[in-house]
């Protein structure tokens, strides 16, 4: 089967089953066989929380939009990125939806966090209105990195997951600073006692001292989302082996981005396509009669997910990680360590120990232009129309 | 922080390509020239992305950067001019395409990636927003929103 044309019109391909081949599928951290495990891949998808447009929902800030039609695409993959992180801390990846069954408390307690109404802790209404803060009225649109910032935000006052939100700017992780965000209660600040050897951690179950007996106890899970730009217009194609070894982390969450306007949240791959959940698609708004009982068919897509040839996605994409406890932390260092050793695998980011010199104090640069190099620089282009900007340590 | 207000009416720049606007022959001579005058500095152009939304332009376009310099450096330097917040999206990618790891200074950088005129160029934008433009793309996004 020609698999690129028919990525041109998605809405017909939406609906086709995998394609029968040995190449295996990953979705979010686990291989799977087209050919002898149709169904596990099938029950896997449908069990991920899928959020897409609603109409009839209150108004947002009371006399707001009811509908997120045309605009909320974005906040809608912002939500089912960090519905999986929520179902990944209170249910467990291995967790299965079934169809018409009752599930348990936590479970409708995530899918209420959701749901289209102002309290709940990450509505629609919420992202919307948290926006404000980065700058977007309610009904604009977002980029990957918007919707993770309004999310860390929103996080904070879910006190139930204790989640610890880290968002990895510049394309660099720090390891120091996730580690300082998790171990939310660690009693000696100064950075330079900082513990950098995981190991020390690890060997004898907790470190020496009185006062760090209980550290173990205090992390916090993590959700790392690490917005990137792979290329200006077109993904840069050196990314994609990379890109595809994310789907391949057992902590990995997926990636929100899309085509040119769309936005679509991206859980997996088989061969060069991405496989996705899409949000557009515009459903009725669930009234929840009380949260325990909530009409959740539509929140589980129910047909064979998407997919698009990958060297379609926009670059600008936010990759998500869970990592429930420190270990999960560690053994994700060291996959992206190893990854960077892959030939013909770009890194997307970088991973370092410490936060680089400067990082965080532009003023300890001299950000004036060196009168002694300015004059230099006049002497030799005095004729010139445009000058250099002579920058100084 | 303020993506959306910082300049709404700054949409596409007609600014022409540095490389569009000198022959290859100038902006050579110009590299040897001032490599000359400053060798231990590295000639770096900076552009706006030409789509790019939210970005302020740079006043300055050529930049002669000292080559201990890190990446992570001469970002903070440059998101400093534009005034830009931590959490604001704001990528450089060398020869349009790649991000460069911010620990390179600036000499390594230069040996990677300069180019044959002997500048180094480098693009800056944010990231792209997704949503349903009723302008364009018209017949695939309207199909979309009328299937349930």
């Amino acid at each position: 089967m020609d698999a690129a044309t028919l990525t041109y019109d998605t809405l017909r391909f939406e609906y086709e089953d995998f394609p029968e081949t040995k190449e295996p599928v990953w979705i979010l951290g686990r291989k799977y066989s087209v050919l002898t495990e149709k169904e596990e891949i099938l029950l896997d998808v449908t069990s991920r929380l899928w959020f897409t447009y609603r109409k009839n929902f209150p108004a947002i800030g009371g006399t707001g939009p009811t509908s997120d039609t045309g605009w909320g695409c974005m906040l809608r993959c912002g939500q089912m990125i960090f519905a999986q992180a929520l179902v990944c801390r209170h249910l467990g990846r291995d967790w299965r939806w079934m169809k018409g069954k009752k599930q348990t408390d936590n479970y409708y307690n995530v899918l209420n966090a959701f749901i289209d109404k102002k309290d709940s802790y990450y509505s629609i209404h919420q992202i919307a209105q948290m926006g404000v803060g980065e700058g977007k009225s309610i009904g604009q649109w977002y980029g990957p990195n918007t919707v993770a910032q309004v999310l860390k935000k929103l996080a904070t006052f879910d006190t139930w997951s204790s989640l610890a939100v880290h968002i990895a700017m510049d394309n660099t992780v720090v390891m120091e600073e996730i580690r300082r965000l998790c171990w939310f209660n660690y009693p000696c600040p100064g950075a330079s006692a900082f513990p950098t050897a995981e190991s020390d951690l690890l060997s004898n179950g907790y470190p020496d001292g009185a006062e760090c007996t209980d550290r173990l106890l205090l992390w916090k899970p993590l959700v790392l989302l690490i917005p990137l730009r792979l290329g200006l217009t077109d993904i840069n194609e050196a990314y994609i082996e990379t890109l595809k070894h994310c789907f391949m982390m057992p902590q990995s969450l997926g990636v929100i981005g899309g085509k040119p306007n769309s936005a679509h949240y991206f859980i997996g791959y088989l061969g060069e396509e991405l496989i996705y959940l899409d949000p557009h698609t515009t459903q009725p708004a669930v009234e929840p009669t009380d949260s325990c009982h909530i009409a959740d068919e539509s929140f589980h897509c129910q047909h064979p997910p998407c997919r698009m040839s990958i060297a379609e996605l926009d670059p600008s994409i936010a990759v998500g990680f869970f990592c429930n406890t420190e270990e999960d932390f560690n053994a994700w260092c060291q996959q992206i360590k190893k990854l960077s050793l892959i030939r013909g695998a770009l890194p997307m980011f970088e991973l370092v120990e410490h936060q680089p010199s400067h990082f965080s104090s532009p003023d300890v640069l001299n950000l004036t232009p060196d009168s002694s190099d300015a004059d230099r620089l006049e002497r030799f282009f005095d004729s010139e129309d445009e000058d250099f900007e002579i920058l100084s340590l | 922080m303020q993506q959306g207000k910082m300049h709404p009416m700054h949409t596409y720049q007609s600014i022409r390509p540095f490389k569009q606007r000198k022959s290859f022959a100038s902006r050579m001579e110009e590299v040897i020239g001032i490599r000359e005058k400053f060798p231990t500095k590295v000639p770096v152009i900076v552009e706006r992305y030409q789509r790019e939304r939210y970005l302020p332009l740079l006043d300055k376009t050529k930049f002669l950067v000292p080559q201990e310099l890190t990446m992570t450096q001469f970002i903070t330097i440059i998101r400093g001019r534009m005034g830009l917040g931590s959490t604001q999206a704001f990528y450089l990618l060398v020869n349009n395409k790649t991000l460069a790891s911010m620990s390179l200074t600036l000499a390594e950088i230069y040996q990677d990636y300069k180019d044959e005129d002997g500048f180094v160029y480098m693009t800056y934008a944010s990231q792209e927003m997704f949503g349903y433009q009723l302008a364009t793309d018209k017949g695939k996004s309207n199909e979309c929103l009328q299937k349930t």
